[in-house]
């Protein structure tokens, strides 16, 4: 089991120092946890990072994180990565390529792990937040968020790229000891694959802005809208309203709603005396 | 025997031969403390302070339990006299004087008298902190070999050397068999203990100093913090072979008093058992919640792990308040070896708790534990106007007070506290600033947990910050920032005068610069912050103010540099250890107890834990709130 995860050069969002993007420390938990649920024969077959860019000190944080080995190709500032990174990783074939779902720094688009896709020919599952051995080799089973802590399991077989969401597990920490015994490979600078796409975007300090709720009334009343917002018009509308029933009858209508919801096995046949 | 070698040669024979026995067993011991790592050790000057060291400042510890300092004086008093005298009676002169007998039939009648002291503690049912085990059969040695030495000595006095034998043989049972636990007994204390205090890593305490900075890390060392026992230094693990297993430290322990997983005692006794595989088994409380796991041992065996001796939970539940450095009468510094032990858990592993991650990867990428934007840090002061730093510009002259903000400033409560300061310092005229948005954390709570790296680079951005301006000094409401400021940054080349704000508004006050009224209708108690009074020895600057403002002011049973933690520090509210109680419901209930309806609090960690309490029954407010209070009843 061969596992690359895509790094990128982020800036942190308050104080913009250059800094491991979140998602990608969350996509180097994920990898090093299926590495070890894989098991690990050597050092080559380790999960490792993989970054096209400038400067390889931007993402050496990776190594403290948890990744043994990194791969660096050295790229002129604002070169488009895609080429290069889809060399490199059509040349090590791993089996299962992670990457962030959204840039973290200045001029990131977010649309690399698609380029690569479409590139390498593989499919890519969007915004996982847990990757597992399937049951039968040669597969991967992967949990992806729907947003609100609803998940779809996919299983997967052959090579595939995944990105990563910010429902996975939080990252681990930093360790500075790991950091300093890790490598970056340097691979070298590649023929300038060119600028890449110019995207027009517009950039504005970080401001906190309102939630927007799915389906919420334009207008209405403050009434209306705070049941939009808490969900009451949703799936906490529907059901039975008990008021002040007595114990026994709500336990059986909660059981029977954990049964309905498949939470709790229908009852055995034949219970036990 | 008698007939062809007197008693009065093999008595005085006995004693050498102890001696030669202990040495024996000492030397056994030293093998172990070698396989340390090495340390720098001032050994001329420290065997010439070692009897001040003894005398001052070790009885100063001793001397809280009077009982515990009487028992000690006349056992070891008695025992070292008595033994030096029968030893030096080798010499036929003194062999043959019947007064020289009697005088040693005195000392071996004190040691005696002694030894009943120490089994008082023991018997019938032993003190609750101290352990059982080998410490046990100490007060049936040592009054068998006083005994037996008393008679003998008192027969030889008395010219009737021939019926002594069997009393001298008592006297051999108890003397060899004490020399004997030297190795991995009780006695092992006496001699541990004695070149301990000569090589102790910290000699500036001897000094008068506090001497309480963490040491800074290495960060090319090929390993970083300790990860087993042959990590640390040598002079180190001959330190921890000093505990005599008294259990001060677990009395004083706040995490232990909570119900959580640490009794320093037992930490350190793993530590000793960690390094030798023959150890007798540990016979003393244990880590509250009851784990019973032994792990590996030896010199290269893994301290630290679910499986191993320590278990991870143990460590994180430290607050590094150093009550146990405080209370420990053998000056054994198990801070330094929680931060040692946490050192190479995060650094080398990663492995810090779940929660403190989080406010440990913030502070590295942003210089805030909570991620928050530094120039946020003025918010508290809307409308005050603060002063900048940057804004004074280079040229001018320099500021006389800086005042450092810390992290209480991003804290609403705490807010309160600090635009009392501000208030308070317009009102004396005190020419200050902030340095606003170029003030970072100074990396408290990523050293305490272990992070040096973060702590190094904080450090050094700050000092590189404060390098291009020109102040008198810092003042600061943040005893932890203090801290750092005053004693760990000069390691890293920041040398600053740093005042506490309590220190300061009693400056202005005896100065005449703020005139408060008196207050005489509140009653307060004071709650000493850990890195003021411990950490820097400052107790009596914030209850001068108290008292200045004619507040009826009651003291705590645990006060001053013996008082308890609130337990935010040391990482210990991030790490967030489960436990069976609180640490500050624990010292609210003490401040309750006074009956006084306010808590002076003096540090922003202590203000934020002591307000976390539920149902509490007295005010929790800042000196520097009180004083305002005061100065703004005058008008």
């Amino acid at each position: 089991m061969k596992i690359a995860v895509l790094l990128s050069a982020g800036r942190h969002p308050v104080s913009s120092t250059a800094v491991l993007p979140r998602l990608e420390a969350q996509a180097i938990r994920i990898a090093t946890r299926l590495g070890a649920a894989f098991g690990v024969p050597d050092e080559a077959a380790a999960p490792f990072g993989l970054h096209a860019g400038p400067d390889a000190a931007a993402v050496a944080d990776a190594l403290g994180q948890g990744l043994g080995r990194l791969e660096h190709i050295a790229l002129s500032e604002g070169a488009d990565p895609v080429p290069a990174l889809a060399a490199r990783l059509a040349a090590t074939a791993p089996d299962l390529i992670l990457a962030g779902r959204r840039g973290q720094g200045g001029g990131e688009s977010g649309i690399v792990p698609y380029a690569l896709a479409a590139a390498l020919d593989r499919p890519l599952i969007a915004d996982v937040v847990a990757v597992a051995p399937g049951d039968e080799a040669g597969t991967l089973r992967l949990d992806q968020s729907l947003g609100r802590g609803a998940l779809r399991r996919v299983v997967v077989r052959g090579p595939v790229l995944a990105t990563v969401h910010p429902d996975a597990p939080a990252p681990l920490a930093y360790a500075f000891g790991r950091a300093r015994r890790g490598t970056i490979v340097s691979l070298g600078p590649t023929a300038d694959p060119g600028a890449g796409p110019v995207i027009p975007v517009e950039e504005r300090p970080y401001r906190r802005r309102p939630k927007v709720v799915k389906g919420a009334p334009a207008g209405g009343s403050a009434a209306e809208r705070l049941k939009a917002a808490t969900g009451e018009s949703g799936a906490a509308s529907r059901g039975r309203l008990l008021v002040d029933p007595d114990p026994e009858e709500a336990a059986r209508e909660i059981l029977a709603y954990l049964r309905r919801i498949g939470v709790v096995a229908p009852p055995a046949s034949h219970p036990h005396p | 025997m008698t007939s062809f070698m007197p008693l009065t040669t093999v008595f005085p024979g006995l004693v050498w031969t102890m001696a030669a026995l202990a040495l024996v067993q000492a030397s056994r011991r030293a093998s172990l403390w070698r396989v340390g790592a090495a340390a720098p050790v001032a050994w001329l000057h420290g065997l010439a302070r070692l009897p001040r060291r003894y005398l001052v400042d070790v009885h100063h510890v001793v001397a809280r339990d009077p009982h515990a300092s009487r028992m000690h004086a006349v056992v070891a008093g008695g025992l070292l006299a008595a033994s030096l005298l029968t030893a030096l009676a080798i010499l036929p002169p003194l062999a043959g004087s019947r007064a020289y007998w009697l005088l040693v039939t005195l000392a071996f009648a004190v040691t005696a008298a002694g030894s009943l002291l120490v089994g008082a503690r023991r018997y019938p049912v032993k003190q609750k902190r101290l352990s059982a085990g080998r410490f046990q059969i100490l007060p049936v040695l040592l009054l068998a070999y006083a005994v037996g030495g008393t008679l003998t000595a008192l027969l030889l006095a008395l010219g009737a050397g021939g019926i002594a034998l069997p009393f001298a043989l008592l006297a051999a049972a108890g003397g060899l068999g004490l020399a004997f636990e030297v190795r991995q007994g009780p006695m092992r204390h006496a001699v541990a203990g004695a070149l301990h205090l000569a090589a102790h890593p910290r000699p500036g305490r001897f000094e008068g100093r506090p001497d309480t900075a963490l040491q800074p890390l290495d960060l090319d060392a090929p390993r970083l913090g300790a990860a087993m026992p042959a990590d640390f230094t040598w002079n180190r693990l001959l330190s921890y072979d000093a505990c005599v297993s008294c259990g001060r430290c677990e009395t004083a322990c706040p995490a232990f008093a909570a119900g959580q997983p640490l009794n320093p005692k037992r930490l350190i006794q793993d530590l000793v058992a960690g390094l030798n595989p023959a150890e007798p088994p540990y016979a003393g409380t244990s880590y509250p919640g009851g784990r019973a796991a032994e792990g590996p041992r030896g010199p290269l065996a893994r301290l630290i792990g679910p499986d191993a001796r320590i278990h991870p939970d143990t460590l994180w539940s430290c607050t590094t308040c150093r009550a146990c450095v405080e209370e420990c009468p053998m000056m054994i510094e198990h801070v330094d070896a929680v931060v040692s032990l946490r050192r190479y858990q995060t650094l080398e592993r990663g492995a810090l708790p779940e929660k403190a991650i989080g406010p440990v990867t913030e502070l590295r990428q942003a210089g805030d534990p909570g991620g928050r934007p530094l120039a946020a840090r003025t918010d508290f002061a809307a409308g005050l106007d603060l002063p900048l730093m940057a804004d004074r510009g280079q040229a001018q002259a320099e500021v006389d007070v800086l005042l450092w903000l810390g992290e209480g400033a991003y804290d609403l409560r705490y807010g309160r506290t600090l635009r009392a300061l501000v208030r308070l310092l317009r009102r004396a005229n005190v020419d200050f600033a902030v340095l606003g948005a170029e003030e970072r954390d100074t990396g408290d709570l990523a050293r305490r947990l272990g992070d040096e790296a973060t702590f190094q680079a904080l450090a050094r951005e700050n000092i590189a910050t404060l390098a291009r301006y020109r102040f008198a000094r810092i003042v600061t409401g943040d005893p932890h920032a203090l801290h750092a400021l005053r004693n760990e940054y000069p390691a890293f080349g920041g040398h600053y005068t740093v005042v506490h704000h309590t220190a300061l508004l009693l400056e202005l006050i005896r100065a005449g610069q703020l005139s408060p009224q008196r207050l005489p209708d509140l009653s307060v108690t004071y709650h000493d912050p850990c890195y003021l009074a411990r950490y820097n020895g400052e107790t009596e600057a914030p209850r001068a103010v108290l008292d200045a403002i004619g507040l009826s002011r009651v003291e705590m049973a645990r006060s001053g540099k013996r008082a308890m933690c609130c337990g935010g520090g040391g990482g210990a509210p991030v790490s967030d250890v489960p436990g069976e109680r609180r640490i500050p419901d624990l010292r609210m209930a003490q401040a309750t107890e006074t009956g006084a309806g306010i808590v002076a609090v003096a540090c922003p960690s202590c203000t934020a834990m002591l307000e976390g309490v539920t149902d509490r029954k007295a005010d929790v407010r800042d000196v520097a709130e009180l004083l305002l209070q005061a100065v703004e009843a005058g008008r």
